[in-house]
């Protein structure tokens, strides 16, 4: 049996004709369940980047009390010299701290006025040999008692952080994405049955003179397909925008805690036609399943 | 052509349309079904192309049992059956070229095919100068000629008519009868339903009678009553 392009072109498009509002109801919300989810995976990815960035430098801060002896202070420094487990180690003094708040707090002069050098602790900024974050924290726990030391800040801290918010984040997304999907499946189904329903006396024809199943079915499959593609398609550029919201975080100074928060382009593109290829089997399911009911009663 | 062994229908469990009814069809024969509604007549019908199952019994259609036939079959086993009904069943938004031509485009005829054989059958029926008028600019007479077009188009081996003339005036109805006629001589089997007793009177054909679910008569040249 021969299933002519031509005629279910022009079924399609007929059936599109009819039932112009609610297929634009049915792309839309395809559309929105694709970007939502290929936004939360674009998310995702961003923040694992971000944060193996962070691993590859890890490092911990030591902060001092601000009034501390220079003895204690030559103390801790000999201490980290020695450390085998230290690769190495910055020291940030009063005025060098000064400069970073008045670099970050620029915007706002009437903050950069209180504050004074003397009220700001210095720093050692330290590198371990082993950034195993349990190594880290446990390096990091062997300097938090020592006299003179205010407190002790791992980035390993800051990153769980982080992950954690992501995860919590995107599982949530995903899940809104995931129902958004089926309600987009529904409406499909809901959309192809209308069509159905409208060509009831056609397709009762077609089944006197013996069409066969597949030849009354591949019309409406093919406008569920294209529901789905159409909506993956005009969720390609949302992706996007979402990933030039992530190069703005990227590019903002006062998130540097958030440096490497973006994704390669090609991993967008890929994204992209992943979600329209999730569109168009949404698409073709729901409409199938509508069109097999239709057939068997 | 068409073989029924001791077939039972019974809808919904209750409603006994069809009792164990046995009955053969030669090829390129024409009967007539009578009996008054609800007798069975439709139903024995809707088994020959089915569009029902029986539940007790065999049909042979062409020398095969069609209660075998996988449903992916169906299709194929209805391409050889062509319908004509009272309520003609023409698609309303086409016109009369394309109603007929739908038929066989939806079996997958090539196109060369379909513009050789719809202007044939519209000739042969009388509708050449009507072909591209939609249903509803037709009478009713024209209207079931379009329907037998259709049904005839890819010269199946059966045509089933149920009630072809039932919403028709006699004229017209003995113009219907003539075609139906011409194609039962082409060699092709008709079955038919009816009520109208001076088209059976007149055409002395066989006649199957049904009452209640059951053949009470089958008569070869036979009449009415």
């Amino acid at each position: 049996m021969s299933l002519k392009l031509d005629y279910v072109l022009r079924e399609t498009a007929s059936n599109f004709r009819r039932n112009i509002t609610l297929t634009l109801a049915t792309v839309i919300t395809v559309t929105i369940s694709l970007t939502l989810l290929g936004a939360a995976l674009l998310f995702g990815d961003a923040v694992d980047n971000a944060t193996v960035r962070w691993k590859d430098g890890v490092e911990f801060i030591v902060f001092m009390d601000p009034e501390i002896s220079p003895e204690l202070e030559e103390d801790i420094r000999r201490q980290l010299e020695d450390a085998p487990e230290v690769s190495g180690f910055t020291y940030i003094d009063k005025d060098e701290a000064f400069a970073e708040v008045q670099d970050l707090l620029g915007d706002s002069p009437e903050l950069v006025e209180v504050i004074t050098p003397e009220r700001l602790p210095a720093s050692f900024r330290v590198k371990p040999t082993d950034t195993l974050p349990e190594r880290v924290d446990e390096l990091a726990a062997a300097f938090r008692t020592q006299p003179g030391v205010a407190r002790v800040v791992t980035a390993s801290e800051t990153i769980r952080a982080i992950e954690d918010l992501s995860s919590g984040l995107r599982q949530r997304v995903i899940i809104i994405a995931i129902v958004l999907l089926v309600a987009a499946a529904v409406l499909i189904l809901n959309t192809i049955r209308m069509a159905l329903f409208s060509r009831r006396r056609d397709i009762e024809v077609m089944k006197l003179v013996g069409a066969t199943n597949w030849f009354i079915r591949v019309p409406f499959m093919f406008e569920g397909l294209i529901q789905g593609l159409v909506g993956g398609v005009i969720a390609i550029p949302l992706i996007w925008l979402t990933n030039n919201f992530f190069s703005v975080i990227n590019d903002d100074v006062s998130l540097e805690l958030l440096r490497g928060f973006t994704v390669d382009p090609s991993r967008v593109w890929a994204l992209g036609f992943q979600m329209v290829g999730l569109g168009a089997i949404v698409g073709t399911v729901g409409s199938g399943i509508a069109v097999s009911r239709f057939l068997d009663t | 052509m068409i073989r029924m062994e001791n077939v039972t229908k019974v809808y919904k469990g209750e409603v006994l349309a069809l009792q164990n009814a046995s009955c053969e069809v030669q090829r390129g024969e024409f009967v007539f079904l009578v009996g008054p509604s609800g007798s069975g007549k439709s139903t024995f019908m809707r088994l020959l192309n089915k569009e029902e199952k029986p539940d007790r019994g065999r049909i042979y259609v062409a020398g095969k049992d069609i209660g075998a036939l996988p449903s992916w079959k169906v299709p194929f086993l209805r391409r050889n059956i062509g319908c004509v009904f009272q309520d003609f069943k023409l698609l309303p938004n086409k016109t009369v070229v394309q109603n007929v031509a739908f038929a066989l485009e939806v079996i997958g005829r090539p196109r060369s095919v379909i513009k050789e054989k719809v202007p044939a059958i519209l000739e042969l029926v009388g509708l050449s100068k009507k072909m591209h008028n939609y249903p509803d600019e037709l009478s009713g007479g024209e209207q079931q000629r379009v329907s037998i077009a259709r049904a005839f188009v890819n010269r199946p081996l059966i045509l089933l008519a149920d009630e072809p003339t039932g919403n028709l005036d006699p004229n017209t109805s003995l113009g219907i009868m003539t075609l139906l006629d011409r194609i039962n001589r082409t060699g092709t089997t008709v079955v038919m339903a009816t009520h109208d007793r001076s088209i059976v009177d007149k055409m002395r054909r066989r006649v199957v009678e049904l009452d209640r679910g059951q053949i009470v008569r089958d008569q070869s040249r036979g009449v009415y009553e």
